[in-house]
């Protein structure tokens, strides 16, 4: 008898823990009354950790009573593993308070209205105080849906010792910056013992429409058209072709890997590499030995449209909200001009807020002011559509395929058209 | 008796099973008592079952039907066969069929042959087999990502970078495109499963081998039989019903085939590695279709059961 009654009680305990996993709802209020605000962000290298282990302690002894600020780090990985996480929220209705987004996503989870715009969350005056390529990136409808403390551009690196060696010299002014024709022979000529000329990202993911795009506008055109709506025309446009074509000689030739080792450039086995302006720091810190630096984005050939990329997570608030005010609070707090000043300090990376500029003056020293002039002067951020999780992913096979051995044409037709249909099945009647 | 709900039906037969099995020796004890415990026991089963199992495919079934897109799980509009007849016309979906036949077609034979030849190599009681035994064993207790990662380093297509690529090239051979050349990339992930994997059927052949008794053998050897004859006489036919159960978890696993062409290839290049289960994460997950990738999982359910039912029909028909 008294065996049963324990076999009842397991079963019961069973049962009852699996329901309760199922049923659990994000913790909206702790035990001390406080209102509990969730940030997801991804996981970053140590410095950044530490900044919000340091800004969240603050915030908290600040609003003390009211407020618990907590933050999930959530591993990015290189590919799409973070998306893959937030979308599954979506679906369980399980989303943070706030959630940090990939730039060119904001559009996506606008138009979704997964996020909220944040108009008012900064008077008109403070709002001018951010760069407007930020902004522009952030911006859907007309309204602000994300607020990002860094900005990103990427320029092309090089080793000096290679360059000197082969008797090569790099442009020291935007206007002569090199173009395709140029950065090509020069990958050609640094192309030998084991070393590529050259380095393009490959990293087979959001890496190549972060960087390649700028191919396609330099040459006249874009991934899609103004208002988002359609890549027809644009992607496969006869310059599109032209941009994939160049491309892919630098790879079909040998001067570009197409799966390059980890840190290729750093290791000192290419030459040359379009890197982003966060491996400054990276050079700096860990590769103390490298003598290298840094020139302009390449240039299409003839009258080519000086650009470079641009866009770095921002932080926008989910519909599962619940204390908009706390919520108001700390996203004032992490924006404010100290916090983006120590936070771009700590990723290393451009801060978006102009005023920051006074602070962090080794913007206004090269190698850093390369990327400064840039974003201010031809920064271009990715395409604004909500289609762009397919268009992101469809360019990214494209390019593969090109790469071995698809006709460029062919497969950027094929891009074009999945991305199209993606925008009329579910938001042309929008 | 109680009246019964359809769903009590099928573990009430399942009951009847048992208490005509083990429990026939206890006939006299009160039936319903025994009954009531039986229930109480299978209870947390069918409750973790019906939670992960059978509510979500009902639901995948009920989202197959409907035009779900992952951003929007509040506007989720009934669209009838659509997806199906989407799915019929669509290229993609066809290449993923095709891919994740060939895989299996392949790598169940490679796979399996392996494994019991490396079982016969260690099956003998020699001194330092253990070694063997556990060296082989090793890429099994690892993690499917980590070993696809490192292959993806050996596979490398710079002969710089990749250590096989530098080997062919040392013997003089032109370095190839493992995992680049849309010919090579399915079989590259062929091989790397094989190996992956083999480890484990290998303990399962290893554990029947050890259920042929030596008589057998003594017998054979008496009759004049050679190495080789007493292989295809006495081993094979000895292991026949665990080969039939190994060929058979590796036709299920194999079907599944995600992490490879996850890590290693994205699908790519030119659709050569794209699976069935890659393209539905790829549906569902990336493009955030979820509807349509929910219709693939269907039909890929079907698939995977027709499959096995009819390996079953084989196997009870010999």
């Amino acid at each position: 008898m008294r065996k049963r009654w324990i076999a009842v009680l397991l079963a019961a305990a069973m049962a009852s823990s699996v329901l309760a996993g199922c049923g659990k709802t994000k913790e909206r209020v702790n035990e001390k009354g406080e209102s509990v605000i969730t940030i997801w962000s991804p996981s970053d290298e140590p410095a950044i950790e530490e900044w919000w282990i340091e800004k969240i302690d603050e915030f908290n002894q600040d609003h003390e009573g009211k407020i618990e600020l907590r933050r999930e780090a959530i591993v990015r990985a290189d590919s799409y593993a973070y998306e893959d996480k937030v979308n599954a929220a979506i679906t369980s209705n399980d989303l943070p308070d706030i959630l940090y987004v990939d730039g060119p996503n904001v559009s996506i989870y606008a138009a979704n209205e997964v996020t909220l715009p944040l108009d008012d969350f900064f008077s008109e005056e403070e709002w001018s105080d951010f760069f407007d390529s930020s902004k522009q990136q952030n911006t859907y409808g007309g309204k602000i849906y994300a607020v990002g403390a860094t900005e990103s551009s990427v320029a092309l690196y090089y080793n000096k010792d290679m360059l000197d060696e082969a008797g090569i010299s790099v442009p020291e002014k935007k206007e002569d910056a090199w173009t395709w024709s140029e950065y090509y022979e020069a990958a050609k000529k640094l192309t030998k013992d084991g070393v590529v000329g050259t380095n393009i990202i490959m990293d087979k993911g959001e890496g190549l429409s972060y960087v390649l795009e700028q191919f396609w506008i330099s040459n006249g055109t874009d991934f899609v058209n103004e208002d988002g709506s359609s890549a027809e025309g644009y992607l496969n446009s006869p310059e599109g072709v032209e941009a994939a074509e160049f491309l892919n000689s630098l790879i079909q030739d040998g001067y570009a890997n197409i799966d390059p080792i980890q840190k290729e450039f750093h290791n000192g086995r290419a030459a040359t590499m379009l890197g982003g302006s966060w491996e400054v720091a990276t050079l700096e810190k860990d590769y103390p030995d490298l003598n290298w630096g840094v020139t302009y984005f390449p240039v299409a050939d003839g009258d080519g449209i000086p650009t470079s990329p641009t866009g770095d997570w921002a932080a926008s608030v989910t519909k599962n909200v619940q204390d908009m005010d706390a919520v108001k609070e700390v996203m004032r707090f992490l924006f404010s001009e100290d916090n983006v000043t120590t936070y771009a300090k700590a990723i290393s990376k451009p801060p978006t807020r102009v005023s920051s500029y006074d602070v962090l003056t080794e913007y206004n020293e090269y190698p850093r002011s390369i990327f400064k002039e840039q974003l201010m002067e031809t920064g271009h951020p990715r395409p604004r559509t909500p289609s762009y999780s397919v268009l992101t992913a469809e360019y990214a096979e494209a390019m593969l395929n090109i790469f071995t051995g698809v006709d460029p044409q062919e497969a950027l037709d094929a891009a074009a058209a999945a991305m199209d249909k993606d925008y009329n099945k579910y938001y042309a009647q929008d | 008796m109680q009246p019964q709900q359809p769903w009590t039906k099928t573990i009430t037969s399942i009951m009847r099973r048992i208490e005509k099995g083990g429990l026939a020796m206890k006939k006299s004890i009160n039936k319903v008592s025994e009954r009531r415990a039986a229930y109480t026991f299978i209870c947390p089963a069918v409750v973790l079952l019906a939670a992960f199992l059978i509510y979500p495919s009902l639901q995948t079934i009920r989202y197959a039907f409907t035009d779900y897109n992952i951003m929007r799980p509040d506007r989720i509009v009934f669209c009838g066969f659509n997806n199906f007849i989407e799915l019929f016309q669509d290229e993609d979906f066809w290449i993923a069929v095709k891919n994740t036949l060939y895989f299996t077609v392949l790598v169940v034979p490679f796979q399996t042959v392996l494994a019991l030849a490396l079982a016969l190599l260690i099956s003998s009681r020699r001194k330092g087999v253990s070694i063997f035994r556990a060296a082989y064993f090793s890429p099994q207790v690892t993690s499917m990502v980590v070993v696809a990662i490192l292959w993806t380093v050996l596979y490398n297509s710079s002969p710089d970078s990749g250590l096989l690529n530098a080997l062919l090239v040392k013997l003089g051979m032109e370095p190839c495109g493992f995992l680049n050349d849309p010919k090579a990339a399915m079989n590259s992930i062929i091989f790397m499963s094989a190996w992956q994997g083999a480890g484990y059927q290998m303990m399962i052949f290893l554990a029947g081998l050890q259920g042929i008794s030596r008589e057998q053998y003594e017998a054979a050897s008496i009759d004049g039989a050679g190495k080789i004859q007493s292989f295809f006489y006495v081993t094979l036919p000895g292991l026949k019903s665990v080969i039939q159960y190994v060929v058979m978890i590796t036709v299920i696993q194999a079907m599944k085939l995600f992490t490879q062409p996850y890590v290693m290839t994205k699908g790519g290049p030119q659709n050569s590695t794209r699976t069935l289960v890659y393209y539905i994460y790829e549906q569902g997950f990336q493009k955030r279709n979820f509807g349509y990738a929910c219709a693939v999982a269907a039909v890929f359910f079907v698939i995977v059961i027709s499959l096995s039912l009819g390996m079953k029909k084989i196997i009870k028909a010999e």
